[in-house]
């Protein structure tokens, strides 16, 4: 080939080697056509093979955006696999931290269109996020479903009609310290006990966010309070717990957040906190628990104790390409056998009756102890607006020092002031 | 035609100012500038809530005080590390990358490793217990010693930059002048009071100004060290508006702020770096 291309490039100079170079060059052009042509099929096939991965004809997959950690994302995977082979079509999970999914229902639902099929959400936002989702049909073929479900749990998903139901549920314990401790504190006077003898050494989250409500609602509901009024008998008598802790208070407890607590405590700085099953399972995997550390149930309260419901509950967006196959997706991951296997697998707790909590042997012991006790985030269209004034009186108490009745009667007013003007201002 | 074709071959890049730079900052002031609750715009609904939130205003407050003081003291240490390393002494080069190593390090491992160092069961207090001292809180939400760390720590991750920047000005010293100065028996500090510190003038306007800027929109340092609510800054206030309350609106207002606080401080600085030049 290259000597004929080489020919042809030459020219001729006498007339008897003509009509061979003719030949030579003829030949050399059908071997550059040749190679064009090659190069045209290959471009051409590149194409078609994109078309034809651009317009599969097998169904659309299913997207399921969910806040999974990056390490639970292989057996969850796993887990949807199933579902995959039983429909024939691939399934999407992909894994957002819950102010994103959050963010993009409501991107979706402005816009009027969009690409996730199944969300989910943490119990907090629920409310926020209800009208970026459809209402489900609680007569219809989720029915058996629901049936199954702790009705709690479904409650806290019912928000103007049923929107969103429980993925995983979880809820909080005290994480204490054994060899410090001995025993966990078992009533408030014990917890008062506990930390006049480990002064700087009793941590709460206080940090301006959810999870200082998170802390703040099981003393506040202990007491009978309601945790939807902040100068009721509950609210004072657990505010005045906190007041009389407060001096032996860590002072990281201010800006704590549940991973910063939880390092605290594997540092050895505090010997006690609220928090969630995840922390039991961190410490395990450094070796800190069950022997340092375990879970323990909260201390009661004058009324009894009292947790907050947390975790994640799936929703169906507003303009879900395929919500019939996002519902038939959504009770296959509330199903039995899956809420089974995510249980085992990942050490999700499930809102089913009918699955018992994770086998973790005695890690979650805490946990387990304060089942009975769950209870729901007040389910109204302004608890964020209450979250944060609980918050700001928790500050001004713990550590602002005011004192609590005063804390408690402006956080009131602050919260009948605001709501008032809202109701004005809304058009 | 010349002109088409400039023009042709700017538009990738008008586009790219206009997706990520114009369109953000309009849709971030529009954002500010409207009543989250009656969507009424324009409005200063936001700016009002902002205003009347206590961590707002030591925010604002930090935000001048952390980035004065962190960029004084890495002037002053970069020009010191920059007058020893420019001598001819054994090991320099090493010395040389241990200075640089900081600014090496991916920020966030930076930041972890200082608060375990200064927590407080940490390496510092560990320390101060092996040589008999009590225990500081060097993080200690809201004292003036956690502010101090923020600023010791972010001023040793960045000294690396100002310390560049005079290292080279140091080198490009023609040596003809410090042999003159010699000769006219200047030495030591007069020396360096007279004939140095003139020279490396300009070099250290370019730094403030570089770093000075940049030091205004601090952020990882007091988030990972002290948290929002212990050291907080404009920056980690917006953070924490965003998405610890979900409330996108009083996130752009300080973010506003921020912006505006960049804007008035550069102006002066900018006409400075200016006038140094001419």
């Amino acid at each position: 080939m290259r000597r004929g291309r080489a020919a042809a490039l030459e020219g001729g100079s006498s007339s008897g080697d003509r009509p061979q170079r003719r030949a030579e060059a003829s030949a050399a052009r059908r071997g550059t056509r040749r190679r064009g042509g090659r190069r045209w099929l290959a471009l051409a096939l590149l194409v078609w093979s994109i078309a034809a991965g651009g317009c599969s004809s097998g169904p659309r997959p299913l997207t399921l955006v969910l806040a999974v950690l990056p390490g639970e994302l292989a057996s969850y995977r796993e887990v949807v696999s199933a579902f995959e082979r039983e429909e024939g079509r691939r399934v999407l999970v992909v894994a957002q931290q819950y102010a994103d999914i959050r963010r993009a229902l409501a991107a979706e639902a402005a816009a009027g269109g969009g690409g996730i099929d199944l969300a989910e959400l943490d119990v907090y936002s629920l409310a926020a996020a209800a009208r970026t989702v459809r209402r489900l049909d609680p007569a219809g073929p989720l029915a058996p479903t629901i049936a199954a479900l702790e009705p709690e749990t479904v409650r806290a998903g019912t928000i103007d009609g049923l929107r969103f139901l429980p993925h995983r549920i979880s809820w909080q314990a005290l994480v204490y310290d054994r060899e410090a401790l001995g025993r966990p504190p078992e009533t408030w006077e014990d917890l008062v006990r506990v930390a006049r003898r480990f002064p700087g050494r009793i941590g709460l989250k206080g940090a301006s966010y959810e999870g200082c409500t998170c802390d703040v609602l099981p003393f506040v509901w202990a007491a009978g309070g309601s945790g939807e009024r902040f100068d009721d008998a509950g609210a004072r008598a657990a505010f005045r717990l906190f007041a009389e802790i407060a001096p032996y208070l860590a002072p990281e407890s201010a800006t704590f957040k549940e991973s910063t607590i939880a390092e605290a405590m594997a540092r050895g700085e505090i010997v006690l906190h609220l928090n969630w099953p995840f922390a039991m399972k961190l410490y395990r995997s450094q070796g800190l628990a069950p022997e340092r550390i375990r879970s323990a149930a909260l201390p009661r309260g004058p009324k009894g104790r009292a947790t907050v419901l947390g975790g994640g509950f799936l929703g169906i967006p507003l303009h879900a390409p395929d919500p019939a196959g996002a519902e038939r997706l959504l009770a296959f991951l509330l199903s039995r056998d899956v809420q089974r296997r995510l249980a085992a697998r990942l050490g999700w707790f499930s809102a089913r009756r009918d699955v018992s909590p994770p086998a973790e042997g005695g890690l979650l012991a805490g946990f387990e102890a304060m089942k009975a006790e769950v209870r729901p985030r007040p389910e109204r269209a302004d608890y964020p607006l209450l979250s944060r004034l609980w918050q700001r009186a928790f500050r001004a108490v713990v550590f602002g020092r005011v004192p609590p009745e005063r804390a408690l009667a402006e956080a009131q007013a602050a919260f009948e002031q605001a709501r008032a003007s809202r109701e004005g201002a809304r058009p | 035609m010349r002109r088409g074709a400039g023009g042709l071959l700017s538009l990738p890049l008008v586009a790219y100012l206009a997706a990520f730079l114009a369109f953000p900052m309009a849709f971030a002031l529009g954002l500010a500038f409207t009543d989250p609750v009656t969507g009424a715009f324009p409005s200063l609904a936001s700016f009002r809530a902002i205003g009347g939130d206590a961590l707002f205003w030591r925010a604002l407050a930090l935000n001048a005080l952390v980035p004065a003081l962190s960029v004084a003291l890495e002037v002053a240490a970069a020009l010191a590390l920059a007058l020893l390393l420019s001598e001819r002494i054994p090991g320099r080069l090493l010395v040389r990358a241990a200075v640089v190593l900081p600014f090496a390090l991916p920020e966030i491992v930076f930041l972890t490793i200082l608060r375990s160092v200064l927590a407080p069961r940490g390496y510092a207090n560990g320390l101060l217990a092996a040589l008999g001292l009590p225990a500081l809180g060097f993080l200690a939400p809201g004292s003036p010693l956690a502010v101090a760390s923020v600023i010791v720590v972010d001023a040793w991750r960045t000294t690396p930059v100002v310390f560049l920047i005079v290292l080279g000005a140091l080198a490009a010293i023609p040596e003809e002048i410090d042999d003159a100065a010699r000769l006219d028996g200047a030495r030591g500090w007069r020396r360096f009071r007279y004939v140095t510190l003139p020279l490396l003038r300009p070099a250290l306007v370019a730094a403030v100004l570089l770093r000075g800027l940049d030091a205004l929109r601090l952020f990882a340092a007091p988030l990972v060290l002290a948290g929002v609510e212990g050291v907080p800054v404009l920056s980690t206030y917006a953070y924490h508006q965003w998405s610890d309350y979900g409330d996108d609106a009083a996130a752009a207002a300080a973010a506003v702020v921020l912006a505006f606080l960049a804007v008035a401080a550069s102006l002066p600085l900018l006409r400075r770096g200016v006038e140094q030049a001419a």
